[in-house]
């Protein structure tokens, strides 16, 4: 035991005595540091932003007030959107949709350049919007990537295993004098080992105490320990996955340039081909989608809405909204246009959120189809579980959408039950409105 | 030399492992470019059937007052390139579809990479992959030990003393490498031309893709045999070859791409809208009949026509309010999305200066710029996009003020007869000729490599070193 302790030691003076290793391990901390600092920049751009649009609507919210005690005290007529009518209220209250970012988005920015993270909401918000887009960046730049810690960790950790273990046995090979180690008394497989021990330490410490660092400085072990110590789990399995291979690679090896180009070409297969291949099959399954089926209720079908008569909007109403018959106004007997059409967002609502619920499925079905393959395709499963852990992901951002359809409900139901029940808005009712919506 | 560069193929070809590898890139390279073409005709398709589909809802509106007709508006669906089987540059990261509507110019949303979970951060396996990453790794092994083994062997003193020159041994043995990668660049490049579709301009583009990549496997194979020859030893020239493949493809395009959008920063959507918002207002609000500007706008066109009031005026007031409107609005975005636009250029030409350190970057922008798929045709769509949204407009505004209503009639229609009549979107992608100036630099960076490398092979190699 204390001799293959020893070959960890003497490897570090080996290591040590390397400054071409030196150098790219100085490189490799140097590109988590950049990573992670491009996450932790992205989290205050992104809390910035929302601070900088919450205090925009505060006030917003001040000026109505001073409209509704104007209006109250007859100072001045109400203008033409009446705030005293509720459509006009609630549409005169901000309500945003933010995304907080997570603590951890400072280990991955994972899909977050590609999805918006604010959106003022309204009765006629979807969930597909325009405003809903992600941030004006280049294109080029996103296409190019960001270096955060994900990448580093899934594509420049194998690449800084090969720099440091492609001469280890092999050097060895090439200067003939591998057989003279195995005399004295060790077997290849444990010397192999031992000496891959060391590196594999090394860089668990590393990344381990880089990622706890950067863990205080966003506020992780607050709110987000269990995610933290998920990704570290999933970083010493990542790490121990791509030791494994080039232990094999080595094990098998016969001298550093033979070594080199298995590793570098393993790295090319398991990082660049095969997701290659799999990003262009499933877009030949699952095609890009044009969104025309929510552009066709966004335009013909809600025009359609549009055209029909009131009764008929008030029968789709009471027929979409059961709880609107115990209304004042369901209790008339003549239909009031003015009520009936305040509310017909309630009738395009529905629609939207039917062919939302398709579009995700069908993004849901290419999502599926990747996922069966992560057996085939291991690096894009951990790129993937990183992303999920820094809740910068796809589904990430579906909940989101979730979120924002929540709320678009919420103000219809609002619409529906206080216009239905002639409430007359005025300022203390207005700050209940903006409290809900906060 | 020939006799050289025919000895080294003669040495290629006898080693079956290499037979076998290049059989199995040639199998690769024809199938990549295979399904690139079938994933195009597909995508093709079914952007023409949504393209269609817009139309035909168009073409058959119902009986609706124009200025309705803006707002109804239509949709531009981003096309597939031609060349988009080769690369496909940013076409994944942008979005693919426009809304083309009254008083706003919208932003092209929905793109592919926001429609699943992460894929590949390399794109596609598109023949640009394998262009771009395998065959240069290939040549690298292929080379880096041209020299040094020679030189372990000792029979490169043996033919120096035949008489051969020392440059021209060492360049034949780079050209014989280069000569490899121009055969696979070959096999791709006929294999795009035999199935995708090919035109004068597409074979232009192609001709031009072809001389980058050939440019960049010359940068390639050169440099591996500078430090075969160079460097002691087949380890420290494989290592150093490798190192500086990592740098130029990984991380320099990341750290340089991440750094370009610090030195030309972008605005916050929100900030962008904020300021166009403000700019906006300045103007005349369309939709308020209490607007000043629009009582200038009244008096100006009461006097024009010589009446009292805008009931008697033979026009609809209301049409020549949006269409002034819409111009206000015009000069505003091209303010506001024209700046943005320039930041992008300047942070692209700051990208391509990359390529004074970085051969593979102005190989990657040179390949994805000719094969359509960069930002610059991406920009050009755009703004071809809004040119057309801007007529449709002006047509639905002039057919509200002169089409015979009166203004406040805002219950007057047209019938689909004029909705016909407006014509569709129909975007042509520029030709090369016209592009060109874009990469010029990138033409520029990788001419020098070639000629940097080469004199690095004829003047920077030390004889006695060697032997």
């Amino acid at each position: 035991m204390n001799r293959y302790l020893k070959i960890v030691l003497i490897e570090f003076s080996h290591f040590s005595r390397s400054p071409f290793k030196i150098t790219s391990l100085i490189f490799y901390v140097l590109a988590v540091i950049y990573g992670c600092q491009n996450g932790y920049a992205l989290i205050k751009k992104h809390n910035d932003e929302i601070i900088s649009i919450k205090s925009g609507y505060k006030s917003h919210i001040d000026k109505m007030l001073v409209q509704y005690e104007e209006i109250e005290k007859g100072s001045i007529k109400k203008p033409r959107r009446d705030p005293s009518v509720p459509y006009w209220a609630i549409w005169n209250t901000p309500s945003y949709a933010f995304k907080y970012p997570s603590p951890m988005m400072v280990f991955s920015l994972g899909q977050s350049e590609q999805y918006g993270y604010y959106k003022k909401v309204s009765n006629w918000s979807t969930t597909f919007d325009n405003d809903l887009a992600q941030e004006i960046a280049n294109p080029e730049r996103l296409s190019i990537g960001t270096l955060d810690f994900n990448f580093v960790l899934i594509y420049l950790t194998p690449i800084l295993l090969i720099i440091m273990l492609f001469n280890i046995g092999g050097l060895e090979r090439d200067m003939n004098f591998n057989k003279l180690i195995y005399l004295s008394n060790v077997t290849k497989k444990n010397w192999l080992m031992a000496r891959f021990l060391f590196y594999f330490i090394l860089l668990i410490i590393l990344l381990l105490s880089l990622l706890s660092f950067y863990g205080l400085l966003s506020g992780v072990f607050q709110n987000e320990i269990i995610s933290f110590f998920n990704l570290l789990l999933l970083v010493f399995i990542y790490v121990l996955v791509w030791v494994t291979i080039f232990y094999i690679i080595n094990f098998s090896g016969s001298g550093s340039p033979d070594q080199a180009l298995k590793m570098i070409s393993t790295w090319l297969i398991l990082c660049i081909i095969i997701p290659g291949a799999f990003h262009q099959f499933s877009s030949l399954k699952h095609p890009t989608n044009y969104m025309t089926d929510y552009l066709d209720v966004s335009r013909d079908q809600k025009y359609a809405i549009f055209e029909l008569s009131t009764d008929v909007h008030q029968s789709k109403l009471v027929e979409s909204f059961p709880n609107l018959k115990n209304t004042k106004y369901a209790a008339d007997t003549t239909v009031d246009r003015s009520i009936v059409s305040k509310c017909i967002s309630a009738l395009v609502n529905e629609l939207n959120k039917k062919v939302a619920s398709q579009i995700e499925k069908s993004s849901e079905d290419k999502n599926q189809f990747i996922k069966r393959y992560f057996l085939f395709n291991p690096v894009i499963y951990f790129q993937n579980k990183v992303n999920a852990f820094s809740k910068t992901d796809y589904y990430a951002y579906r909940d989101y959408r979730q979120h924002i359809q929540s709320i678009i409900d919420k103000k219809i139901n609002f619409i529906l039950e206080d216009t239905w029940n002639k409430v007359i808005i005025k300022k203390e009712k207005y700050i209940q409105y903006v409290e809900i919506f906060e | 030399m020939l006799t050289i560069i025919l000895n080294e193929w003669k040495i290629l070809v006898r080693n079956r492992a290499i037979v076998y590898i290049t059989i199995l890139f040639i199998l690769s390279l024809v199938s990549v470019v295979w399904m690139g073409v079938v994933q195009n005709i597909n995508q093709k398709e079914i952007q023409q059937s949504a393209q269609k589909h817009i139309r035909s809802q168009w073409d058959n509106l119902k009986p609706m007052n124009p200025h309705r007709a803006a707002h109804y508006g239509s949709y531009a669906f981003k096309p597939i390139s031609i060349l988009n089987s080769l690369d496909d540059g940013i076409s994944a990261i942008t979005g693919n579809v426009l809304k083309l509507e009254g008083h706003v110019q919208n932003e092209i949303v929905y793109s592919e990479a926001s429609q699943a979970i992460s894929l590949s951060k390399f794109g596609k396996l598109k023949s640009s992959l394998l262009l771009q990453y395998m065959i240069p790794l290939f040549l690298i092994f292929l080379a880096y030990s041209s020299i040094s083994s020679e030189k372990e062997s000792g029979r490169l003193k043996l033919l120096v003393f035949q008489g051969v020159s020392f440059f021209k041994l060492i360049f034949s043995k780079s050209i014989s490498i280069w000569f490899y990668g121009l055969f696979l660049l070959t096999i791709t490049i006929s294999a795009q031309t035999f199935l995708g579709v090919v035109n004068q301009e597409v074979l232009y583009r192609i001709a031009l893709i072809f001389l980058s990549y050939a440019c960049y496997y010359y940068v390639i194979a050169c440099l591996t045999t500078y430090f075969s020859a160079y460097l002691k030893d087949n380890t420290s020239a494989l290592s150093s070859i490798l190192a500086t493949w990592i740098i130029w493809t990984i991380f320099l395009p990341r750290i340089w791409g991440n750094s370009v959008e610090k030195f030309y920063p972008l605005p916050s959507r929100q900030d962008f809208k904020a300021t166009m918002k403000e700019d906006r207002s300045k103007g005349i609000d369309g939709h308020n009949p209490t607007d000043e500007r629009r009582e200038k706008l009244k008096n100006r066109y009461l006097k024009e026509y010589n009446v009292d009031s805008l009931k008697q005026l033979p026009i609809n007031f209301d049409g020549i309010v949006m269409q002034e409107d819409e111009e206000y609005g015009n000069l505003v975005w091209d303010k506001h999305f024209g700046s943005n636009y320039a930041i992008y250029k300047s942070q692209k030409k700051l990208y391509q200066l990359s390529g004074i350190l970085n051969p593979f970057a102005s190989l990657q922008s040179l390949s994805m710029g000719l094969c359509g798929n960069d930002m610059v045709h991406h920009l050009d769509f755009l703004e071809k996009a809004e040119k057309y949204r801007r007529y449709l407009i002006k047509e639905l505004n002039d057919k509200h003020a002169f089409g015979g209503s009166k203004t406040g009639n805002w219950k007057w229609t047209v019938d689909e007869t004029f909705f016909k009549s407006v014509e569709g979107f129909n975007y042509r992608s520029p030709s090369i000729y016209e592009k060109i100036v874009h990469y010029i630099r990138d033409i520029f960076f990788l001419m020098t490599w070639m000629f940097v490398t080469t004199l690095l092979l004829r003047f920077n190699i030390n004889k006695n070193n060697l032997l």
